[in-house]
């Protein structure tokens, strides 16, 4: 009905656009992490030809990172940071996306407004709001020091990794349990019908049922919450200044905006990126097995 | 379940409502009441994901310069203090670049996104797949491996392209095709051939049936994507930030978090509150224009979270 | 205007397989024309051919002996009304009716008196401003047909338009379709998978499977005198049975198990295995004692009542089960689960096929159609 050249045509400025601005400059890290640097000017000079690339930030920054170099507490804080942070987003998001997807029926409409409102309000801002009530003289000091929980106020910003991780699933929660609920409501209802018709009680309904169809959904979650979370440098530095919370994102930062080695912060985006593309592709094979799974 | 003894008959006097204590009782009785448990712990989620803004709201209207002690009501933060919105250089500037980005962004993005969406939607050959790929890939990289990557493109590949707004619009595009495509694709897929196959049955060449048919349809989804378009832009910090060459490329959220991190104001709740209202505003104007733009179609009861998720990336 | 439309060898694959393999059709002018057949029979790609949403791969479409087989849709004098109606959202019905006026550039007045009397044919005049969401199914299959005929094409295809409707409505709607056909005397290529539908509505019928044709003629013929067991199967109940054919030139002599039987339909001059089909209306039952050719002794297995008839499921002493149907004339069956009966096949009901066709669908052994 159209002819062939139309929808390609459509296509070509998006596609141009992307492969100038996305695929290059992620090409031109690759050749600033693999290239020299001017000795004078001690800018980068980045190595377009892969058979010229010099691996010696490459290596410098791998033996950095590994165990034993000054970055490896970096990368070791960086996972259990995010770690404990996806844990508690499951923890408290599952729940809240379970009730939303299965049980609310007056509610829902009004539920799922406020479940999106935070995914609008600036990161920023839900950030200051914290930074706002944990100061010394702040609601939640006040509020521990009225109920006696503690006498004097506690240093919540002085460079906390509770306060740190706190900020983190606050500022991801709303990312990991939108996809989880659109998941669960996905389930076909008559799944759990069948079940119970059958003669289990709801407790193990959801046990062999429901949890398990909503494996991808979690996975989808954290993979979702995960990426973004291990590249985070500005939640650290909002709410705790210090280096004993720097993630492997603040060394980037570190390394571009405050040292002139951005042939090792190259490097260490090039790592940073190579690690969750591996993590990304562990998803999709996880989810392509399960869809054929659930297609048999 | 039946059984054959005989239901008590009613003579007790009726007892009215169980007293309070019963019902607290049977209601802890059972906290694996499955929906019991789960409402608490979904509201009191809802109340602590949003009641610490609404503080922080509440305090941009704060009478004295703290952030944390109510000193009563008053909008000095927006108006008449020296630091205030209006009055300090760089919350005004920074209001401006934002809205300058977002609008550019909008122009910009939005039609190339509705042309990716359809090309790609409708491109049957070679390259199509990895086009496809091209496409999603902005939606899962990590926003500093994307700010790294084109500051990094921009000092040492296209130098002609310095760091500042030129270079900060650039960005924002980039990431903002793609919410686009998948806003214009779950529309399209929503849509299906069959209007345009009829209006060519009924004598409409593939021009007229693009204009007449397919891009009235598209409509709404055009509008949602223009918005969220919009929106993304405004809150971009990561993007914003790794281009920005200082002074008044600075935006809002760069603003917010320099003051965060120095000596934050009540100014600064107030911008971050100007920042929310106008990106909740485009939300909103885009769901409601989406809304109002199917409104006569047959009611599927889809909508437009409908028409994304229907469509599985 | 003429509205023949022949189809000249044409085949559609798409990668490795093909939809359409090779048919040969003509649909004279004027005609009520079907294409029947289950999912996947190449009937719906053949029609998105006639229309123009696919290209052939190879072979013509004549319309009026043009070929049109690479003319866009757009150019072509045939009009479509699609299974789910198609029908523009954002237009109203006045609008949806005359969009393909406005292509034509009709004036004004023309126009809206055109549109009129579309509405009219289909009994919708009053509902210009409404909105299609806010109709029901079958008005905006109403509003479908409208759009189409008022361009006055040589050719109307429908595809599968009844399907979304409920049985009530479609019938009434089948009934309302040929009228409108013959009042208005082009040429309707119509698809469907329904038999009862086909049966109802055409002059001819071309029966469809794997993408070939398996037989085509008038409703009677298909019916009554199928060609290959899958056209006896597809259009109705079959009581196919397997028989060896041992004689005979005119009529032909079968060994069906143990017995033998006469037939006088078909491929008598067959010899060896060959398949013998009866219509279920067809069959005598008959006491037990009965005597005489063409019988063969069975059970009543059980009754399917059916308000105006009784199926009578009847276990023969072959071993296969046949279908038998009684009218209701009133009276008591007197044959109830059970009971021992003959069933007299007469020589002119049996008919003897030898060309499977394409293969059949599986069902479930038990399972019977009502017809």
């Amino acid at each position: 009905m159209y002819p062939g050249w139309l929808w390609r045509g459509f296509a070509l400025p998006g596609v141009v656009w992307l492969i100038l601005l996305f695929i290059i400059p992620f090409y031109a890290v690759t050749a600033v992490a693999f290239g020299q640097v001017n000795p004078t000017l001690l800018t980068p000079e980045p190595v377009w030809n892969p058979l010229q690339w010099n691996v010696g930030w490459m290596s410098e920054a791998l033996t950095r990172l590994r165990p034993g170099g000054d970055l490896w507490v970096v990368v070791v804080r960086t996972c259990e940071y995010v770690v404990v942070s996806v844990g508690m987003c499951i923890a408290i998001g599952y729940p809240v996306a379970y009730y939303i997807a299965r049980h609310a029926t007056r509610t829902k409409s009004l539920l799922l407004i406020l479940l999106i409102l935070p995914l609008w309000i600036s990161y920023l801002m839900r950030m200051l709001a914290w930074v706002n009530l944990l100061a010394p003289d702040g609601y939640v000091n006040r509020f521990l020091i009225w109920s006696h929980v503690i006498s004097t106020p506690y240093g919540w910003l002085d460079g906390r990794p509770i306060t740190v991780i706190f900020a983190l699933i606050y500022g991801y929660i709303p990312f990991f349990i939108l996809p989880l609920y659109a998941s669960l409501d996905r389930i076909d209802k008559s799944f759990l019908e069948a079940a119970r018709d059958l003669g289990a009680s709801p407790f193990r309904t959801f046990l062999h049922v429901t949890l398990p169809l909503s494996k991808t959904g979690i996975l989808g979650g954290c993979v979702l919450v995960a990426l973004p979370m291990f590249g985070d440098y500005y939640t650290p530095n909002i709410v705790s200044g210090a280096p004993t919370t720097s993630m492997v994102g603040n060394q980037i930062d570190l390394y571009f905006h405050y040292t002139s080695q951005p042939t090792i912060g190259a490097a260490l985006t090039l790592i940073l990126s190579f690690f969750l593309v591996v993590l990304m592709a562990y998803y999709m094979v996880t989810v392509a097995r399960a869809t054929k799974e659930q297609q048999a | 379940m039946t059984t054959t003894t005989p239901a008590p008959p009613r003579t007790a006097a009726p007892q009215g409502r169980p007293s309070a204590a019963r019902r607290l009782r049977s209601w802890f009785a059972n906290p694996w009441g499955r929906p019991r448990f789960l409402v608490l712990i979904t509201w009191t989620y809802m109340v602590w994901a949003i009641v610490p803004v609404l503080i922080a709201v509440q305090y941009s209207f704060n009478g004295s310069r703290s952030r944390t002690i109510w000193a009563g009501f008053s909008t000095r933060w927006y108006i008449s203090d020296p630091s205030s919105v209006i009055n300090d250089p760089t919350l005004s500037s920074a209001l401006q670049q934002s809205l300058k980005l977002a609008a550019a962004d909008v122009i910009i993005a939005t039609p190339i996104g509705v042309l990716l969406a359809l090309g790609l939607a409708r491109w049957r050959g070679r390259g199509s797949g990895s086009s496809n790929f091209i496409m999603l890939f902005p939606l899962v990289t990590p926003e500093i491996v994307m700010g790294v990557s084109l500051l990094l493109v921009f000092t040492n590949l296209f130098t002609f392209i310095h760091t500042g707004t030129f270079a900060q619009i650039l960005g924002h595009v980039t990431f903002s095709i793609s919410y686009v495509v998948v806003i214009v694709r779950g529309r399209l897929f929503s849509i299906g051939r069959q209007y345009e196959e009829a209006a060519a049955d009924l004598g409409a060449s593939p021009r007229v049936a693009l204009v007449k048919v397919l891009l009235p349809l598209l409509t709404p989804a055009i509008v949602a994507g223009a918005a969220i378009c919009f929106a993304i832009s405004i809150d971009d910090f990561v993007i914003s930030y790794w281009l920005s060459s200082g002074g008044n490329t600075t935006t809002v959220p760069m603003a917010i978090y320099a003051a965060t991190r120095a000596a934050p104001l009540p100014s600064t709740n107030a911008i971050a509150t100007i920042l929310s209202l106008i990106t909740l505003a485009s939300v909103v104007l885009g769901y409601a224009g989406y809304r109002i733009f199917t409104r006569g179609e047959r009611a599927a009861g889809q909508g437009m979270v409908g028409d994304m998720a229907a469509f599985d990336i | 205007m003429a509205g023949e439309v022949s189809l000249v060898d044409l085949v559609k694959r798409f990668g490795e397989i093909a939809a359409v393999d090779g048919i040969n059709v003509d649909m004279p002018s004027g005609e009520f024309f079907s294409m029947l057949g289950p999912s996947g029979c190449g009937k719906t790609t053949t029609l998105r051919m006639i229309a123009g949403f696919e290209q052939p791969t190879e072979g013509r479409i004549l319309l009026d002996g043009t070929d049109m087989a690479y003319t866009p849709p757009h150019k072509r004098n045939v009009n479509t009304v699609f299974q789910n109606y198609a029908l523009f959202p954002h237009l109203n019905v006045h609008d949806n009716v005359a969009f393909g006026l406005r292509r034509q550039k009709v004036g004004k007045q023309e126009l809206r008196q055109r549109v009129g009397e579309a509405l009219e044919l289909v009994q919708l005049n009053g509902f210009e401003k409404r909105k299609p969401g806010q109709m029901s199914g079958g008005q905006q299959q109403r509003v479908a047909l409208a759009r189409a005929l008022v361009l006055k094409p040589a050719v109307l295809l429908l595809d599968e338009p009844l399907g979304a409707l409920d049985a009530k409505l479609r019938k009434a709607l089948q009934i309302e379709l040929k009228a409108l056909q013959q009042q208005v005397g082009i040429t309707f290529v119509y698809v469907t998978h329904d038999q009862e539908e086909a049966l109802t509505m055409s002059d001819r019928i071309a029966v469809m499977a794997d993408g070939r044709v398996e037989q085509i003629g008038p409703p009677q013929e298909v019916y009554e005198a199928p060609e290959t067991v899958f056209v006896a199967d597809f259009l109705g109940v079959s009581n196919m049975m397997d028989a060896e054919a041992v004689g005979g030139a005119n009529i032909c002599r079968l060994m069906v198990g143990d017995f033998e039987l006469d037939a006088l339909k078909g491929k008598t001059d067959a010899r060896g295995p060959s398949k013998v089909t009866i219509r279920p209306e067809r069959v005598h039952l008959e006491d037990q004692d009965t005597n005489g050719p063409n019988r063969i002794p069975g059970m009543v297995e059980r009754l399917v009542y059916l308000g105006n008839s009784v199926q009578v499921i009847t276990r023969l002493a072959i071993g296969t089960t046949i279908q038998v149907l009684v009218q209701n004339a009133g009276g008591e069956i007197p044959w109830k689960q059970g009971t021992p009966v003959q069933a007299y096949l007469p020589p002119e009901a049996l008919r003897v096929l030898t060309d499977t066709g394409a293969a059949l669908p599986k069902l479930d052994e038990e399972a019977v159609e009502p017809v």
